[in-house]
């Protein structure tokens, strides 16, 4: 069973220190075991600016098993799958230890942001493009970054606006957006399934 | 490695003396045989096979057993390496990398009464239900059991590493033990196997003998994993590939002809396997009787081998020059490849077939000859030994073992699937001859051997027997060189001449496939694994036959000898181990 008593402890705790760290975790619905994590993109990375929000599930045996977690945000980043957002990261894996918490775990993300590992990769397309072509890396990752990262960027903005005009109301529109990561498609289909 | 072979060699150098005629020096060689220092390690004995080795860590660098233990699983119960780096690297480097803290935390007891906050669940706890492990983390009892159980779910049961990040420290066995079994005891005793069972899982001296159903028991090699060990279960197997016996085949010769009888049997059927058609009246012909000279129904005699007509003359003692077993190329240029390599196959699967079937039918002999050796006891007869049947008898079982592998490798050996780029056709052909020379001589003297065995000897005058008996003896012996030689050839000219392929075969063992003896609880551990208790037994009891000691001589002229000792010589190649277990 979870022990859902830590959990309460590590969300109050990250509450609090939420203003220094910006690392920020709240529940998705009222079940703690499925909760949301969001972090900035490290300055002075092709992440700058933009807001990640990464899901976290908790398997049963939390905290002593790793909480399980992925990116809802698309991000260009050769440890992370550009398709499903997976994260290559050793101690959300053997390396996890119950004296870890989510907190310490998105830092962890954060900082794998800032020193991708090229060597290890998890999307073996963007892995090649960070060795062989670093400037385009640089690019596509920042232009990521825009596109999905930033809610009030203008390719948003664009895509509220092409939505809206197909029908949907604009509030639902923007809740859509934000919970698919900013993917026009995605969104589209959920907004058409109710 | 390095030790296999001149171990190797110096047996080799034993035998060659032995073979020649001066043997009054063989004293010399008086040295206590490797005897079986393979042994069987059941559910019961496993804790007392690890005791050795654990004891020794223990002892050099003063260690608990927990500590010791830990660190020969992570140097997967190598003893030597652990050692090795301990020289090289020093203690605190090989404390470090396997996870042992020896350092002691006394000081940061805290006092009783008082509460601490565990880092894992964040609850304050009173200082009694917590734990401090020997890095010097200390947690709440509650998470510890979690995390316990959560590992030895996960089957990492051998490295429970401490709770705390980037803590490499393994968590002391007596904590995991006594916290899991407070609250789940059925998972404590799972713990339990999991860490004794390392001595098996993560140990290259020790397998699963891999018999189905399993008999449960595991099997400990002493130095060169290529070797053929038989388990208490009775299950003869390979210990490097753990399939059935199959020197001089190397494993991957093996492995490629067992997959290839089973593609090819479909297509080649019941028929072809087991009967051979008359070569005067074509009727197919079963097999009933071990050795290889075969009378059709119609009186006609033929060679089970080739399947070629003979007359009357051909006798047995003219079998050795019988040459059958060649392979002759298939002349006509005209026959395409693919028709010739089955051909080739089909020639030596027929021959390792031919001698498998051999061996089994001969199996049978074994009752009939006990048979036959109680009704000549009862005669009133000089005669009172009859070893030299049953040791001839398992001298054929041996050879004839030998005979029907050496085909498989044979046919691999000199074909172009392996070893193309080895040598050169010219090469391939004098190495070949060379073999198939050898090869000829022992199946001659296997089949004149299984001749001699088959004579119903209780029917017959006392001086018959006595020349029986002489035969047998003699032609042990000879085929036990030659089997030798196969060897040598094998091991010296054919595969280790090898540049690219690596095959390496378990070595000849004159007095069969070694049998694992079972491991005592009570055995010493400064007891030298080369001499165990039983086989100094044996030395022992055959010293005082001095000059008999080595009777074995493969020469005739020795026979005398026997009489003295019968089957009680150290040196002697026809005993069986069963004998030596005996003594």
């Amino acid at each position: 069973m979870i022990d859902f008593g830590r959990v309460q402890k590590e969300l109050q705790e990250c509450s609090r220190d939420m203003a220094a760290s910006g690392i920020k975790v709240s529940p998705k619905s009222d079940n703690l075991a499925r909760l949301v994590g969001t972090i900035p993109g490290p300055i002075g990375t092709p992440y700058e600016g933009g807001t990640f929000q990464i899901d976290i599930s908790l398997p049963d045996g939390y905290p002593f098993e790793p909480p399980k977690m992925q990116f809802a945000t698309k991000v260009w980043h050769p440890n992370i799958s550009s398709q499903s957002g997976a994260i290559c990261l050793d101690i959300l894996k053997d390396q996890w230890s119950p004296a870890l918490t989510l907190k310490t775990a998105l830092l962890s993300v954060q900082a794998l942001l800032s020193a991708p590992e090229p060597d290890d990769p998890q999307d073996a397309v963007v892995a090649q493009q960070y060795i062989r072509e670093n400037q385009t890396f640089l690019a596509t990752a920042r232009y990521w970054t825009e596109s999905f990262a930033k809610a009030s960027s203008l390719g948003v903005e664009e895509k509220v606006q092409r939505l809206v005009e197909m029908g949907f109301a604009e509030a639902h529109v923007r809740s859509a957006l934000e919970a698919v990561g900013g993917d026009e498609n995605l969104a589209l289909e959920k907004l058409c399934s109710g | 490695m390095e030790d296999g072979m001149s171990s190797d060699e110096d047996y080799y150098s034993d035998r060659d003396s032995l073979d020649g005629l001066e043997n009054e020096d063989s004293e010399f060689h008086c040295t206590p045989p490797k005897g079986p220092t393979t042994k069987v390690i059941t559910k019961e004995s496993l804790l007392a096979a690890q005791r050795e080795d654990l004891r020794r860590v223990m002892d050099l660098l003063s260690l608990r057993e927990h500590h010791a233990r830990t660190l020969l699983i992570y140097y997967r119960w190598d003893v030597e390496r652990l050692f090795a780096v301990l020289v090289e690297k020093g203690k605190d480097f090989l404390f470090d990398q396997a996870g042992v803290t020896v350092v002691e935390h006394q000081g940061l007891e805290s006092p009783l009464g008082s509460t601490i906050t565990c880092d894992i669940c964040m609850d304050d706890v009173p200082s009694g239900e917590t734990t401090r492990e020997d890095c010097g983390h200390c947690f709440c009892n509650n998470c510890w059991t979690e995390h316990f159980m959560v590992k030895i779910n996960e089957g990492q049961s051998r490295r429970i590493r401490c709770m705390a990040h980037k803590c490499n420290a393994i968590c002391d066995e007596a904590v995991v033990r006594n916290l899991v079994s407070k609250r789940h005891p059925d998972m404590a005793e799972k713990f339990e196997r999991f860490l004794l069972e390392s001595y098996i899982e993560d140990n290259k001296r020790v397998k699963w003998c891999p018999s189905t159903p399993h008999c449960g028991n595991a099997i400990r090699i002493e130095d060169d994993e290529f070797c053929e060990v038989e388990c208490s279960c009775g299950m003869q197997f390979c210990f490097s590939c753990l399939s059935e016996a199959h020197s001089p085949c190397s494993c991957l010769m093996w492995e490629l002809w067992a997959k290839k009888c089973r593609d090819e049997s479909e297509t080649v059927n019941w028929i072809t396997a087991h009967t051979k058609p008359c070569p005067k009246c074509h009727k197919p012909v079963e097999k009933n009787g071990g050795c290889n000279l075969v009378s059709c129904i119609c009186g006609q005699a033929f060679c089970w081998l080739c399947g070629g007509a003979t007359g009357r003359d051909h006798t047995w003692s003219s079998i050795s020059g019988h040459s059958c077993g060649r392979y002759k190329a298939e002349r006509e240029k005209k026959s395409e490849r693919a028709k010739r390599d089955h051909y080739r196959y089909m020639h030596y699967y027929n021959r390792y077939r031919a001698h498998t079937d051999s061996f089994k039918q001969e199996s049978k002999l074994k009752e009939i000859i006990q048979v036959r050796v109680s009704i000549t006891e009862e005669r009133d007869s000089r005669l009172r030994d009859f070893s030299w049947v049953n040791n001839g008898l398992l001298r054929l079982f041996r050879s004839r073992r030998v005979l029907s592998y050496s085909y498989p490798f044979a046919f691999y050996m000199f074909g172009d699937e392996l070893f193309n780029d080895e040598m050169t056709k010219e090469e391939r052909e004098i190495k070949q001859h060379l073999f198939e020379d050898q090869q000829q001589q022992l199946e001659g003297n296997v089949e004149k051997l299984s001749k001699f065995l088959e004579e119903p000897f209780d029917q017959y005058s006392e001086d018959k027997v006595m020349e029986i008996r002489m035969q047998v003896i003699n032609l042990s012996v000879i085929t036990d060189t030659l089997c030798q030689k196969v060897y040598e050839c094998i091991e010296n000219d054919l595969l280790g001449s090898l540049q690219y392929g690596n095959h390496n075969i378990a070595p000849y063992k004159s007095k069969g496939i070694e049998k694992a003896s079972e491991l005592t609880a009570c055995w010493k551990a400064n007891d030298s694994d080369k001499y165990p208790p039983s086989d100094c037994g044996a030395s022992e009891l055959d010293r005082p036959s001095g000059s008999g000691s080595s009777d074995e001589s493969g020469c005739s002229s020795r026979k005398r000898a026997r009489k003295d000792s019968p089957g009680g010589g150290l040196f002697d190649l026809n005993l069986p181990a069963e004998v030596i277990d005996r003594n």
